[in-house]
Order: structure tokens, then sequence, then C-alpha cells
């Protein structure tokens, strides 16, 4: 039973915690309800109460969507960026999933220092080595490409350590067990590591997402123009049009932020759990 | 040359001076039931981890059916394992967990089906079997991990303590499914626990072993009836024996409080030349309180003040000071003893068990 002091603090707290989330609200609100309303609209609002709210459900409600969507290729950015983070989900889970196996199962020469290594580069800030990753794609002539964009991305330190971590508790007599089994190491990974891990499997998955969807500075610099832009990007490129009106920027903004907030309130968990487990936030 | 051949078997880890295990030799028959007893660090879980191709064995040699194992994988020796945290994969149903091996082995499916419905059924799993293993209780889930070795037909079962998770109880009615199954199948198994009443029970042959080394092997009542040294005396056998340290005058036993006991001609003559005194071992149901007993050694009558008692129902253990140590003796349940009472008591001489003082080895009557 709580007593009448801690009801009284939790109907303050929860109070407070209204009042706070609703200054990061208001902007999303703001933009939202924006992106319906002509630049017109949009302007004459500006200084009421009616800025956050939606126009009446009329014929031109859809208009700054309708407009977007068929008159740019920003569908085509958002299918882009949705194919490139599946591509780096999977390829980031077996490459670091193995890593982090190895460092957590395998036993070799200087483990422990590989390891040390792996999460010191957690430290590197990737605006730190972006030059190096851009002049190696060049030099292999992957400039362009979707190759390009992906081959520096697959490699996290932090999705290795994460791996690591949670593989480190696996009982080894299941492996054991799976060995009399005629399981053979690889398969062993693919059909027991990885499904009995698969809270970190999420995790990774998400981070994995947010991390393709929000970038901006790799693909600015990998893809100069076509057919493979990040959503981000094409959202740069058709804002910084300017024939864009103020409303269809809200829309495409709105567009781009749709994702994440699904995906956030989806795997809240495996996010704080991601937080949680390794001291560090990425992504 | 038996089915499994252990040949010196020797296990070093780096970095460590001390053998974990050290020339351990021993031939195991077809369908032999053997058990590895001993304290934990003894080694047996060891041996039969090098036995499995978990552990490399450092020197020596290992022969299944005549082959030599040494280099050989795991899943290439013919054996299966039931593991002490019964290693179940826990995102598999029980009908996945005891079919996966033989998927793995590429078992035609209809087989495979046959023998997974054979295993649910002897072990009584039919209605767990699409449950995974976090919706079971523990003997289920031993059970479960039973079956996955008994389908792949292999000639070698392996149990690393599987019972050691169990309550008493059911301890006691896998011990039974286990032995009846070892029978019903006829695989040769070695299993290795710290209990020695599971050893006792289940096992064809025990070998019994402390810091490495085998202290003696051979079939329950043999280690029972005749331990080879007194390790092996106080490790079987439950209540402990009672140790004594004792001196001899001719036919006379001196104990150290000095209480005395009569030893007949024969006896004493054997261990005429332990001038320094040796060590004497009794069990608890070789002390006796009746009075047929008394009568037949009015010599020998010892008293004790009971100071202590077990009531088992079936039998009552009763602790007293004697001879230095807290001893024990295992009486009927009509044998009513409380504590404060003296009790008279004979020692049955010829169930004594003498030790070298020095090697702690049985003294051979």
């Amino acid at each position: 039973m709580l007593t009448r002091k801690q009801k009284r603090n939790n109907w303050i707290l929860t109070a407070v915690l209204i009042i706070a989330s609703l200054f990061f609200l208001f902007p999303v609100i703001w933009m939202l309800a924006n992106s319906f309303k002509p630049d017109v609209a949009i302007t004459n609002d500006m200084n009421s109460i009616s800025a956050f709210v939606p126009p009446a459900l009329n014929g031109s409600f859809f208009d700054n969507y309708i407009t977007i969507l068929t008159n740019t290729s920003f569908v085509r950015y958002m299918l882009n960026t949705l194919f490139y983070a599946a591509v780096l989900i999977i390829l980031g889970i077996i490459v670091n999933g193995l890593a982090g196996y190895a460092l957590a199962k395998i036993n070799f020469p200087f483990r422990e220092r590989w390891l040390m290594i792996i999460m010191l580069l957690m430290i590197v800030p990737m605006e730190t080595i972006i030059t190096i990753h851009f002049l190696f794609i060049a030099k292999l002539g992957l400039l362009n490409t979707v190759i390009g964009y992906i081959l520096p991305m697959i490699v996290n330190p932090f999705n290795i350590f994460l791996f690591r971590q949670v593989f480190t508790s696996l009982p080894d007599d299941i492996y054991e067990a799976a060995q009399l089994d005629h399981c053979s190491p690889v398969k062993y990974f693919f059909t027991m590591v990885l499904p009995m891990s698969k809270s970190v499997v999420a995790t990774v998955s998400v981070f994995t997402f947010l991390n393709v969807w929000n970038d901006y500075l790799w693909p600015s610099l990998v893809f100069t123009s076509g057919d493979l832009l990040t959503a981000q990007i094409g959202l740069n490129a058709i804002t910084s049009n300017e024939n864009t009106t103020m409303g269809q920027t809200l829309a495409v903004i709105t567009m781009v932020t749709i994702p994440v907030i699904i995906i956030y309130s989806l795997f809240s968990k495996q996010i704080v759990e991601g937080v949680v487990s390794t001291g560090s936030k990425e992504g | 040359m038996g089915f499994i051949e252990l040949k010196n078997v020797c296990k070093k880890y780096d970095k460590t001076d001390k053998n974990a295990v050290t020339d351990f030799n021993l031939s195991i028959q077809e369908k032999e039931f053997i058990a590895f007893v001993g304290p934990s660090g003894c080694g047996k879980s060891t041996t039969l981890r090098m036995i499995a191709g978990f552990e490399e064995i450092s020197s020596g040699e290992l022969y299944i059916d005549g082959k030599r194992m040494n280099e050989t994988a795991p899943m290439d020796r013919g054996i299966s394992m039931v593991f002490q945290n019964y290693a179940l994969y826990p995102h598999m149903t029980v009908e996945k967990n005891i079919s996966y091996g033989l998927k793995n082995m590429k078992v035609p499916a209809d087989e495979i089906k046959r023998k997974t419905d054979w295993a649910v059924k002897i072990l009584g799993l039919e209605e767990y079997r699409y449950r995974k293993p976090k919706n079971l209780s523990g003997g289920q889930r031993q059970r479960v991990a039973l079956g996955r070795a008994i389908v792949k037909n292999q000639k070698v079962f392996l149990m690393d303590e599987p019972l050691s998770n169990l309550d008493a109880k059911l301890r006691v009615s896998m011990r039974n499914e286990i032995s009846k199954l070892h029978r019903e199948l006829g695989s040769t198994t070695i299993y290795v626990t710290h209990d020695q009443v599971e050893a006792m029970t289940m096992a064809d042959r025990i070998v019994i072993m402390k810091d490495g080394i085998i202290q003696q092997t051979g079939a329950p009542m043999e280690l029972y009836e005749h331990p080879a040294n007194k390790f092996v005396a106080g490790f079987i056998g439950s209540p402990q024996m009672n140790f004594y340290n004792i001196r001899l005058d001719g036919r006379t036993i001196i104990f150290k409080d000095n209480n005395k006991a009569e030893l007949p001609e024969t006896i004493a003559g054997k261990l005429s030349k332990y001038k320094n005194g040796l060590i004497m071992g009794i069990r608890g149901e070789d002390i006796k309180l009746d009075a047929q007993n008394l009568d037949l050694n009015t010599g020998s009558r010892q008293k004790a003040i009971i100071d202590n008692t077990e009531i088992m129902g079936n039998e009552n253990n009763l602790y007293f000071e004697f001879g230095g140590v807290t001893s024990v003796a295992r009486v009927s349940k009509y044998e009513v003893s409380h504590i404060g009472d003296t009790v008279e008591f004979v020692m049955m001489p010829h169930r004594m068990h003498f030790f070298d003082p020095e090697t702690e080895e049985a003294v051979v009557l």
C-alpha cells in the first residue's frame, strides 16, 4: 500500500512529467498539424493556438503529401533506405554476431586484448574516420554504389560488444549437447545461438535500423546523385529545392519521422535493454 | 579387451602442476553400468568428459569398441550424454529437442517420427510433447534429456550427475527409471555421481576416485564389504564407518580412552606386526546392542552414553562418544534408546576392518 505522502508525490511526479513531455511533443504536433495546411494557413495560424490544430478534413487535406509522393522520388528514397537497413541488419547480425561469439566462447591467443581493442573502437566517433572510409571506397571505385555504401557500415564495435556480452552467458553444455547431436559449429551459431539470444538480435536490429535511417553524413558522401539516395539525403534534396513549400517540407519530415516513432514505440524495451547492458547508446 | 578401454589416461591442465586425473586404467565390458563416484574435484567428471571428447586427453589412450578415440571428434565416438543441467535447447519443443540429433544425422523422416514417438512414450512425455523446456519441471526436463540421448541408438551412454538437481523423492524414482532403461536398451553406461547411494543402487561396478586417482574398482557389495583403503571405507555406506586409532596387546584392542575389546586369535595373529597401533573401522550396523549378541561377546562389552539419536523410521542411528571419537550405531527400529541413556554394546570382531596407519591401506585378514 502506498502511503498518502507517496501517493501525493506520485501525482506531482506525473504532472511534472506530462508538462515536460509537452515541451518535446509541441514541435512534433506542430509539424504534424501544419503538414496538412497550405503555406498561407501556416503563416496565418502561426501566432494562435490553431498552429497546433490540423485543418478541417476536406478535399485538399492531403495535398502536400500527394505533391511530394507524385512529384519527387521520395518513396523511392524511403524504399532504398528500408532495403539498406534490411541488408545491414542481416549482414550486421552475421558478422558482428560471429565476432561476438568468437570473443565470448572461442579460446584464441590474445582474445582479451582483441576485446579491449574493439571496446576502444567504440569511443572513436564515425566522423573522425569517415574521410578514410571515403578515400578507401573511392579507391575501390565503389562511390555511388550500394556496396560502397554498405561495406563500411557492416562492422560495428558496439554491436560486437553487445553480442559478446550476451553470448558469454550462454551455457557451454548446450554446445556440447549440440555437438553430440551432430550439429556443426556454423549450424550451431544460426540454429542455437541466435534463437537463444532473440532479445540481443532484436536490440541490434533496432539500433541498426535507426542508425541507417538517421544517418546523413556517410550516404551524403557516397551517393552524389541518382536513384540510390537514402531518405535523409532525399529529405535534404527536396526541402532545399526552392519550389518546395513549407507545408510540403513538413509533410516530408513527417514521413521520415513516422518509421522512427513506430520503431521506438514497438521496441522501446530492446532499446532500453541495449543501453542498460552496455552503458552506452548509439544510433 | 573391454568395450571401452582407458589406458594410463592422464589429464593435466595448463598452468597447473598437479594432474586432474592420474593413470586412469579401466576396462569396461559391453552393456555394463559403471559408476564413477567420489567427492567433488576428484576427477570423475573430467574423466567422463575425456571419454566424451570435450576434454583433451593429456596422455594415455582411450579405446571404444576397439578403435582409438583420443583425437576423434565427440560426435564420431558413438556416444550420447546426459548433462547435469540438462542442456536442453530452450527454444525448441520437447519433440524437437529429442529429434534434433536424428535430423542432423539425416535419418529418414518416418524413422525420426517412430523413434521420437517411442522415446516420448517410454519416458511418459506424451502430454508435454509440444511444450518448451521452460514450461517443464526438473524431472520432466531430465526425461527429455534422457530421451534425446536414447533416440540416437548410440552404444555408449554417458551421464554426468544427471539427478543432482532433482529433489530427493524424484531422485529415487528417476534412479529406478534409469536402471530400467539401461536394462531395456542394453547400452554401456558410465554414470558420474558424488552420491554413493546412486552408485551403489544402480551400478554393476563402481570406480571410486579421489584426487584424480582410482581408489578401488569393484561391484557395490565388494566395495562395501572389502574396502581397499580407509577412504573407500568411509565414502561408501551411510552413516559413515566408525574409525578408531587403536593399539594391540596380544589379542586385546586398546582404544584411545583405554576401553578394551578382545579379538579372535586368527585376526590378532595377522595384525601382530603393527606394533605402533593401527586404524580399526567398523560400520554402524556391526555395533550390536541386542541381548543375544551381548551374551555371545561378554568379554568385549562396552558402555557409552547416547548423546544424539536419529530416528529414520525403519531403523535408528545412535550417536555416542567412544574410543576418543563420536561413534554411530545403527540399530533396528525396535531398539529404542533415548539421549542420556547408558547403553551396552559389542563391536562384532569379524566385521572389523583394519587399516595401516601410514598408508591407510586395508590390512588383508
